[in-house]
């Protein structure tokens, strides 16, 4: 056999070996979490999950009123993060476009993007909780939504961008005005992928901690006050999981199999949604 | 020789005559940057006429219809000086720009329909300039794909998106946008350049009936197009206007030779 030939195959065999090795590394973890949770969070599954509030120790109970604050604080942070994200998106990608400001706003937003969590929800503590004197669901709300805005800026300004120039043509062409060319043309070729962007966003602060120990806290009992301390799923689940109690710790791997199987779900809707994506 | 037998067919007599000028192109320089891409272009526009622009590839015959919107502001390197006056005024100075693109409506090159139904794709522009009862808009929207030919094919799918049609049907389409408005001017960019020959010879027809209603200005690189469906024909050479004559005259008998040269195929 040809030497050449041989070594060449060799180090494709090895290169494969390494890369499907690789792979299978990473899967293992994936699905060893997944299955973990699953099989410790079945267990407390159940219709008292989503009836019951949080339990006292040695107490039955579900997870209502955490469910029912994160959904509230997530809903802020989309009514007060996607407008704003939005609107900025739009300066980039339209109004700024190539101006020094758009790029370092664009680089600004960077930082924000992955900047930690926890400095953004000392940053509201220090704003919103401090001057009020107590902890809120409104001040949960914001700090998740200081989370989103940069992902709905980032998003929307590049599916924004995608859109060809010969669109923005032929609607200016028409004599409309930049706002409508913006809101009735370019929103709605864009729409895909700033829906895709917000919902990437929530996923991301679905499951944040951090910024909620500092703002929105906790609390144990039913309460739909924003201005209020409230409950919700991942700190109950920090707080549960730390716990000696047996009833708590399965609680919370009840927690974390809902809010998996949320983001999962989430991360298909934004599949479907990304698969619509597409110009000619 | 291309195909001559095509203008002589045409009713030639209807479009001799004293004929008003409509848009009045003079001393056009533009420029992208630095490169000058138009050299003092003069070039009068008749009314109720097709005019078509030929020539070589990057001769500017885009350049200098999309300074007759002044679409080409969008890019703020592009800038273009001397004179274009539509009935009198000068749109080069200050103008209302989105009246002036209401005036003079533009069809480019691809099709371009906006993510939304055939009817918003026709309402949109429409709804923004009149006040219009939901039955009225109807009727100019059902008038407009009327005229663009495009009524019988869509008229039970006015909501299904415009994004489902073929390519010939979206340039209709768009045809139909533009002249919901009532445009005085339309531009038509090689409208056919990205089509099959059979919606190629449906938007010619198109043109031909438009003709005498709208000033149609017409870019295109397939000179068979220009004889076929325009009265006048200017033939333009590295930013420059080299002839501009009666289109029957142009493909028979052209005074420059450089004319002749082009549409003997010599070059371009």
């Amino acid at each position: 056999m040809n030497w050449v030939l041989f070594r060449r195959q060799l180090a494709d065999r090895i290169a494969f070996l390494g890369a499907a090795l690789a792979t299978l590394f990473g899967l293992v973890f994936l699905f060893w979490i997944l299955w973990t949770t699953f099989s410790n969070g079945v267990e407390a599954l159940g219709p008292k999950l989503f009836t019951q509030m949080t339990p006292p120790p040695g107490a039955d109970g579900g997870l209502l009123n955490a469910l029912f604050g994160s959904a509230v604080m997530i809903l802020v942070a989309i009514v007060v993060g996607t407008p704003i994200g939005l609107c900025a998106g739009t300066f980039l990608a339209e109004h700024g476009r190539n101006t020094r400001l758009a790029a370092a706003v664009r680089f600004v937003n960077d930082i924000l993007l992955s900047a930690p969590s926890i400095v953004l929800g000392l940053f509201i503590y220090e704003l919103i909780v401090v001057p009020m004197g107590h902890f809120s669901g409104f001040a949960g709300g914001l700090a998740l939504a200081l989370i989103l805005i940069p992902v709905v800026v980032r998003t929307s300004d590049e599916s924004l961008r995608l859109i060809p120039d010969r669109m923005r043509e032929a609607a200016f062409a028409l004599g409309l005005p930049r706002w409508k060319v913006s809101l009735q043309v370019l929103f709605n070729a864009a729409m895909s992928g700033i829906i895709t962007g917000v919902l990437l966003g929530v996923a991301r602060i679905s499951g944040e901690t951090a910024p909620l120990l500092f703002t929105a806290l906790n609390n144990q009992f039913w309460s739909s006050d924003l201005n209020a301390p409230l409950a919700n799923l991942p700190v109950v689940i920090f707080q549960y999981a730390m716990s000696p109690y047996k009833e708590w710790q399965s609680l919370a791997w009840a927690g974390a199999l809902v809010l998996t199987v949320f983001v999962l779900a989430l991360n298909l809707t934004v599949r479907l949604f990304a698969r619509r994506r597409s110009f000619k | 020789m291309i195909n001559l037998a095509a203008p002589t067919d045409k009713k030639s007599g209807d479009v001799q005559g004293p004929q008003q000028t409509k848009v009045d192109i003079s001393g056009l320089n533009f420029f992208y940057g630095k490169n000058q891409a138009l050299h003092s272009v003069t070039l009068p526009i008749p009314a109720n006429a097709v005019t078509a622009i030929i020539g070589p590839s990057g001769c500017g015959k885009s350049t200098l219809l999309r300074t007759i919107n002044r679409i080409y502001e969008l890019y703020p390197d592009q800038r273009a000086e001397g004179e274009i006056s539509i009935d009198g005024q000068n749109i080069l100075g200050k103008v209302d720009l989105a009246n002036l693109r209401r005036r003079v409506g533009m069809v480019f090159q691809k099709p371009t329909p906006f993510a939304s139904s055939i009817r918003a794709n026709v309402g949109f522009a429409l709804s923004y300039y009149e006040k219009l009862a939901k039955w009225q808009l109807d009727e100019r929207i059902e008038d407009a794909l009327k005229q663009a030919a495009l009524w019988d094919e869509v008229k039970d799918k006015l909501d299904q998106s415009a994004l489902s049609l073929s390519g010939g049907q979206q340039q209709r389409l768009c045809i139909a946008r533009t002249i919901a408005v009532k445009p005085d001017v339309v531009l038509f960019d090689e409208p056919t350049s990205a089509l099959d020959p059979i919606s190629t010879a449906r938007i010619e027809e198109l043109i031909d009936e438009l003709r005498g209603r709208y000033t149609i200005v017409i870019v295109t690189h397939n000179m068979q197009q220009a004889a076929r469906v325009s009265d006048k024909t200017a033939f333009f050479h590295l930013g420059e206007l080299i002839e501009f004559d009666d289109t029957l005259h142009i493909f028979t008998n052209p005074s420059a030779p450089k004319t002749q040269d082009y549409i003997t195929g010599r070059y371009g």
